[in-house]
């Protein structure tokens, strides 16, 4: 997809994330992982290591191969993602205590993905 | 996860998908209906026996994150219990017709996860209809087999 599709998206889930309360940390943390991903591409795209029908979809499923190579161009955005996506089992498919605390964690590393891919600009 | 667990869930994500703007926030609406009604399939599941309901969350298909006798969390490979997704993975033992039914409609839904979220289709009307009326099927199914509990809290 275009870069400015990613960013267009990305927004789009930011301006809705602002709907939800403390107390909707499963959605505020899947709209960490869905608009970081965006981000991330932004990210690969813009820095060439990936066209824009080269999309990462999520870091898991990456091969090793092509984690490690997207990790020479944007190792500290990769891991930021991948964090937001270990977040996800025990807080939004499961019911571990503490989901307000995990949502903020992945919305911090949600900015710091979105401040790679604007600093790429 | 236990079924009452599940039940906690949707109600949250039905409440936040209310407060939601079908099209101007397509994709959290979207998340959220797709996020409870895969809660509400799991329940189903557990309710039927066709899967396990213990207390650890799915991270890939066959492995979980279970907790340990030092309050910490590692993950384990374990039977099936939650799903992440309808189809992933697939459940291979015999499902009864209902919860199958349940599962046809999060199919629907499904159908419009990457296409919609991922590859820039953009949203219509017609599509959050179709959306909408497959999820409310999915819960009706579970209202129906769980009478008595309330879905919407």
């Amino acid at each position: 997809m275009q870069v400015e599709a990613h960013i267009a998206l990305a927004r789009r889930i930011e301006a809705s994330l602002r709907k939800c309360g403390d107390a909707d940390y499963e959605m505020k943390i899947e709209s960490a992982m869905l608009a970081g991903t965006h981000w991330l591409n932004v990210l690969l795209h813009r820095l060439g290591t990936n066209r824009a029908e080269q999309d990462v979809f999520h870091t898991y499923l990456l091969t090793i191969n092509e984690f490690r190579r997207l990790a020479v161009a944007a190792a500290p955005a990769l891991q930021a993602l991948a964090e937001i996506e270990d977040i996800r089992p025990p807080y939004v498919r499961g019911n571990l205590p503490g989901g307000e605390q995990a949502a903020e964690r992945a919305l911090g590393l949600l900015s710091d993905i979105r401040a790679a891919a604007l600093g790429a600009a | 996860m236990r079924v009452t667990s599940h039940i906690e869930k949707i109600g949250k994500l039905q409440g936040l998908r209310q407060r939601l703007d079908p099209l101007e926030d397509f994709e959290l609406w979207f998340w959220a209906g797709m996020t409870a009604g895969t809660h509400a399939v799991n329940a189903a599941l557990h309710h039927a026996g066709v899967t396990g309901d213990d207390d650890m969350f799915a991270t890939q298909p066959g492995v979980y994150l279970v907790a340990q006798p030092d309050g910490s969390m590692k993950n384990e490979f374990r039977p099936l219990g939650d799903v992440l997704h309808v189809g992933r993975p697939k459940v291979e033992a015999p499902v009864p017709d209902d919860v199958a039914a349940m599962m046809e409609q999060m199919e629907i839904i499904e159908h419009y996860r990457d296409p919609c979220l991922r590859e820039g289709m953009a949203p219509t009307a017609s599509i959050v209809k179709e959306c909408d009326i497959a999820l409310h099927s999915c819960m009706e199914l579970l209202a129906a087999r769980l009478p008595g509990v309330d879905l919407a809290s």
